[in-house]
């Protein structure tokens, strides 16, 4: 937690120069250490824009123009600044060698030549490629079935069938098990962004990279990678269901972000996005209606749901309320906010108009003194009583609703 | 690695130091888009300086490769040449051609989607303006990585320093184009 600073290393962990453990002692580093994470999105975005530099071509006419030089025949175009007489020595140089070593080159002739590389052969690169082990059946790499090993390259998609498995290497950063019925696509692989695409199915990954360097897109959001461990799976109408088990995982669609730390989970729906994040261990009431909420936005009792959902609310659910604030409107925004402040008061510089009037500044001063609460240290945060919980109302009435 | 290079061989090299034209060609063939690259790069986007350094470099390989003992390999030779060659030219010249700053100051990002294409050339040319103002110590281990392709320990042979060098001067040339480019970071510009 405390390590030394890694910033020196960020370019070598990006280009995959560390070791294994190097990697993974960088990553658990910048986990913790800010500064060295606002360094690193720095370094990131440099090698993004140097990923961006083109390679050029030579002009056609060069090696006829080096013959000639090379033959005596004409002279090397001399830049402005250029002394003539290097030059010169080049190229005579070079004709001397060509007289001594004529010779030779008749010699040489007569043996097998090497052939000259066609186009196609010198613009092909070798595409870089994901390991793919096979755990259980025979997973399918686009046609192909794998029985052992195979490599998924970009564009290809990885499938698995009721019996099939299998558990993929991503680079040097982690490993993704696709489950049954499942089916993934590799988008990108880059030092600075690893990207599948995941359209059915349920895939478990384990990343021990620094934020945002491994992404999963499904038809109704994004899930970042923020160093973690978690589950992710997409139903037929592609909705999905993360599912977190260590560190944190963001869900995006477009402006709309949830974080969702160890132990919570979140939907998603096509069409909306992430809804909002939750604890698994809160009440079943208080997801129900958590999810008459987030997806349900037409419904005319929502103020009523919305208050039930306030009633259930523990201190480890300011995780929801947190993220509420920007999701409700009007008297409900302010009702959530003064549930929250019941929890733990706003610290210094965050008001109620600013949080009103969601002054992202102040949100995120707020979430950064609840973040203790949602990763189990949050005892000492409680304020009036944070874990007692008023039922009635709606809350009771949804009780009643549940399944016996 | 470009498949041509693995063409380049020790047979290859014996018989350019024999003085033979088809493996001379064949070695121009195999680099010369690397180090014409590298050179514009170097010559803050001045093509008819870079292609002067390019042929000089050549030239220079032609005369000099028997002198090649294969202590290294050919290509960390090659690349010795080439940014000293640089580093030759950068010396005569007083300062490096600016090379598209108007460019580097539009926002690609405001683009429709159609020209998303062009935005992206207009990034493209806007990151060789910035290349083209760092510094060589910089600049060359960028251009190693990137247009050559070279690991850590390949660049520090070339440059004949270690291995945490360059990755502190890679760390520094990425901090500074990210400073000098940020205006151009916008989703819409990385097609996202």
């Amino acid at each position: 937690m405390f390590s030394k600073h890694v910033t020196k290393n960020i370019s070598a962990y990006c280009h995959g120069e560390l070791s294994t453990e190097e990697s993974k002692q960088f990553a658990e580093h910048i986990i913790s250490c800010a500064k060295c994470r606002i360094k690193f999105e720095e370094v990131k975005l440099g090698i993004k824009f140097a990923e961006q530099l083109p390679k050029l071509s030579a002009p056609d006419h060069m090696w006829r123009e080096l013959e000639d030089v090379l033959d005596g025949t004409r002279e090397i175009p001399i830049l402005t600044t250029h002394r003539r007489r290097p030059i010169f020595a080049f190229a005579a140089a070079a004709a001397a060698i060509f007289v001594v070593l004529g010779g030779f080159a008749l010699y040489y002739s007569s043996l097998p030549s090497p052939t000259l590389p066609g186009r196609a052969e010198v613009s092909l690169n070798v595409q870089p490629a994901w390991r793919v082990n096979r755990l259980d059946g025979a997973p399918r790499i686009g046609a192909q079935r794998i029985f052992q090993d195979g490599e998924l390259r970009i564009g290809q998609e990885l499938e698995t069938d009721g019996n099939s498995r299998a558990r993929i290497a991503v680079g040097s950063i982690g490993n993704v098990d696709i489950d049954e019925n499942t089916r993934i696509k590799l988008l990108a692989t880059e030092p600075t962004e690893h990207r599948l695409e995941l359209t059915r199915g349920k895939l478990s990954a384990r990343i021990w990279a620094p934020p945002r360097l491994f992404f999963v897109d499904t038809p109704s959001a994004v899930a970042a990678d923020m160093g973690c461990a978690y589950t992710l799976e997409v139903d037929d109408q592609g909705g999905s269901l993360l599912r977190v088990t260590s560190g944190w995982v963001a869900l995006q669609l477009k402006d709309r972000e949830s974080i969702v730390p160890a132990g919570a989970a979140c939907e998603t729906q096509k069409g909306i996005g992430p809804g909002t994040p939750y604890f698994e261990d809160s009440t079943w009431y208080f997801r129900f209606a958590l999810r008459a909420v987030d997806f349900s936005p037409e419904a005319a009792n929502r103020s009523a749901i919305l208050a039930a959902l306030l009633d259930e609310a523990r201190l480890r659910d300011t995780l929801t309320l947190w993220h509420l604030l920007a999701r409700v409107n009007g008297g409900d925004r302010g009702r959530v906010y003064d549930k929250l402040a019941g929890f733990v008061s706003p610290p210094s510089g965050v008001t109620r108009e600013g949080i009103l009037r969601l002054d992202q500044q102040m949100l995120d001063t707020w979430k950064a003194t609840l973040e203790p609460a949602w990763i189990g240290s949050g005892k000492n945060l409680s304020k009036k009583g944070a874990y007692g919980t008023v039922k009635g109302g709606l809350s009771q009435r949804l009780k009643d609703m549940s399944p016996k | 690695m470009v498949m041509a290079e693995k063409l380049i061989d020790g047979r290859v090299i014996e018989a350019c130091q024999q003085g033979d034209r088809a493996a001379f060609q064949l070695l121009f063939e195999t680099y010369k888009d690397k180090v014409f690259s590298i050179a514009v790069y170097s010559s803050g986007g001045d093509r008819a300086v870079a292609d002067d350094v390019t042929q000089h470099v050549f030239l220079k390989l032609f005369t000099a490769i028997r002198q090649f003992r294969g202590d290294s390999e050919f290509t960390t030779w090659l690349y010795r040449l080439v940014v000293n060659a640089c580093h030759d030219e950068s010396r005569r010249r007083r300062r490096l051609l600016p090379l598209g700053d108007t460019v580097a100051m539009r926002n690609p990002a405001d683009k429709k989607p159609q020209e998303k294409h062009y935005a992206r050339l207009e990034v493209a040319e806007a990151v060789q303006a910035a290349i083209a103002q760092l510094k060589p110590r910089f600049r060359l281990p960028i251009l190693l990585r990137y247009i050559e392709g070279l690991s850590y320990d390949e660049i520090a042979s070339v440059l004949g320093c270690s291995k945490g060098t360059v990755a502190s001067r890679l760390n520094r040339g990425h901090s500074q184009l990210a400073k000098r480019l940020s205006h151009l970071n916008n989703p819409a510009v990385w097609g996202e």
